[in-house]
């Protein structure tokens, strides 16, 4: 296995462990960090107009996320 | 631009069949079939553009209740910027490299357990319960 590679793996680990860490820090009582759901819905409000603009760019990025992953 | 709040609940009740009781075997289902058709097949592109497409439009229609959001976001929402942007500077950095065995973005790294009947199956429920989740927020 290449040390680029290594580099890689523990870079991808590191991140799920960190967004892990502050999801349970969000969940603590009287924590001032959102929960990524909360900051997903959030985000899900932002309208331009009559048109659900935060709504649709999350959900056709999840979407797709599942088209990569599953079809491509 | 505005940003509204959205209401805390969007459908005066919600509708029978939105329960775990239901939508849980429900997905489970999906998820199984799911799992059965290979990457770059029709069968596969057509199931997730189905699927998908008939998440997108029931979290669009308002025919879902809805759980409340806050209207503003704290500053420590910050913090999720440091997960997020080493997995972003990690993904565009391999995917600038090539993509390679060397330099592997997630679903290169993916596609080898994707290939398996059971992860893939799991991963599909995982990403309908997700999938589920942001249409219900």
């Amino acid at each position: 296995m290449s040390a680029t590679r290594i580099v890689a793996l523990i870079g991808f680990v590191i991140s799920v462990l960190l967004a892990g860490g502050v999801e349970t820090l969000s969940r603590r009582a009287g924590s001032r960090i959102p929960s990524l759901a909360a900051i997903c819905g959030f985000v899900m409000q932002y309208r331009a107009g009559k048109m659900p603009v935060g709504r649709i760019a999350v959900y056709g990025f999840w979407w797709w996320l599942g088209w990569h992953f599953f079809a491509r | 631009m505005s940003m509204e709040q959205q209401p805390a609940v969007a459908v005066e009740a919600a509708p029978a069949w939105d329960r775990p009781l239901v939508t849980f075997p429900t997905f489970a289902l999906m998820a199984l079939i799911g799992g059965f058709f290979p990457s770059f097949s029709v069968e596969a592109n057509l199931y997730v553009i189905v699927l998908g497409g008939a998440l997108m439009w029931l979290g669009l229609s308002g025919r879902m209740t809805k759980r409340s959001s806050p209207a503003r976001l704290d500053r420590a929402a910050l913090w999720w910027l440091v997960p997020a942007g080493l997995l972003v500077a990690i993904e565009l950095t391999d995917f600038a490299l090539g993509s390679t065995y060397g330099h592997p973005t997630l679903s290169v790294l993916a596609d080898p357990a994707l290939g398996h009947y059971s992860l893939r199956s799991l991963a599909y429920f995982t990403w309908l319960g997700a999938f589920w989740g942001l249409v219900r927020r």
